[in-house]
């Protein structure tokens, strides 16, 4: 089919839906690169944030039974 | 020391990656599909980690359900949530190449069925674990489900031998072929996903100590 109409097509058509093909396919590859790190980097922010979290809690959890002795 | 090592992995693994995306940006485009087939480099690497995973955490739930010991149910937990994080990359790279490739996000063939059911299916590990409070209960039931699960892998794994499938063979052990230089890139991408993987796990597990420390703390001021 595709190679049909390139047969009825006019050389210059051609190489023009051919540019066009190539924009597109590199605009996705571009896009689902991107989409990798961002589901890298999204993860490594949560792991990061979370970390803190716990670190806070131990911190907090230590403060408490170091003053509850005194109480 | 133990930190000095986990950036030191990391900082390997993002070089690696740097300089894959270098090389393979280089390459010239596949003859039938174009640029959009180097997304391979990172679709099959997160797919091939996010598998591996899965069976460190099949292996680790084994492991706890005999031994009793809390190490092997912190190892099943980092690496389940790390694999998951691997199979949604491997799964929107492949959506996005799908729609290139065949012109649909989406088919629900078996491979492509059976990866999003496994990702489902971990989903509920991660949500089946928030949902128990007693630690051995809670490590019990997680081993189980565990278990349980990765009776998809193998399903995933072989779905594009046993069934007719949209989803194409696999380039490497299929009939497929891959020039010399392109593969020398995909091995290095492929070790560098993976060592990402390893600083993720090596992370979360020093979280699950974090929280185990959080656990007895909780356990002493209860008891004052």
């Amino acid at each position: 089919m595709y190679a049909l109409m390139l047969l009825q097509a006019s050389p210059d058509d051609v190489v023009l839906r051919e540019m066009e093909r190539l924009q597109r396919n590199f605009t996705f590859l571009n896009s689902g690169l991107w989409v990798a790190w961002l589901i890298l980097v999204v993860y490594v922010l949560m792991m990061v944030s979370r970390e803190r979290k716990l670190k806070r809690e131990i911190a907090g959890l230590k403060a408490m039974l170091e003053d509850k002795p005194r109480s | 020391m133990r930190d000095k090592i986990l950036y030191f992995i990391a900082a390997v693994a993002v070089l690696l990656l740097a300089y894959d995306i270098y090389k393979f940006t280089g390459f010239p485009p596949e003859r039938n599909q174009g640029v959009i087939f180097k997304i391979i480099f990172f679709h099959v690497p997160m797919a091939i980690t996010a598998l591996t995973c899965a069976m460190v955490a099949f292996v680790a739930s084994v492991l706890f359900l005999i031994t009793k010991k809390f190490q092997f149910d912190a190892l099943a937990v980092a690496v389940t949530e790390v694999g998951l994080a691997f199979l949604a990359g491997n799964l929107i790279t492949g959506s996005i190449w799908g729609r290139v490739a065949w012109g649909i996000w989406w088919a629900w063939d078996a491979r492509l069925t059976s990866a999003l059911v496994c990702w489902l299916l971990y989903a509920g590990y991660l949500m089946l674990r928030n949902a128990i409070e007693e630690p051995t209960q809670r490590a019990t039931f997680a081993a189980v489900f565990s278990i349980f699960a990765f009776i998809d892998v193998p399903i995933v794994i072989f779905s594009i031998k046993w069934w007719r499938t949209q989803h194409p063979q696999p380039v490497f052990w299929g009939g497929g072929s891959f020039p010399p230089d392109w593969k020398a890139v995909f091995g290095w991408q492929m070790l560098a996903i993976m060592l990402l993987g390893v600083v993720f796990t090596l992370v979360r597990l020093r979280q699950e100590q974090f929280q185990r420390e959080i656990d007895s703390l909780r356990r002493m001021a209860h008891a004052l």
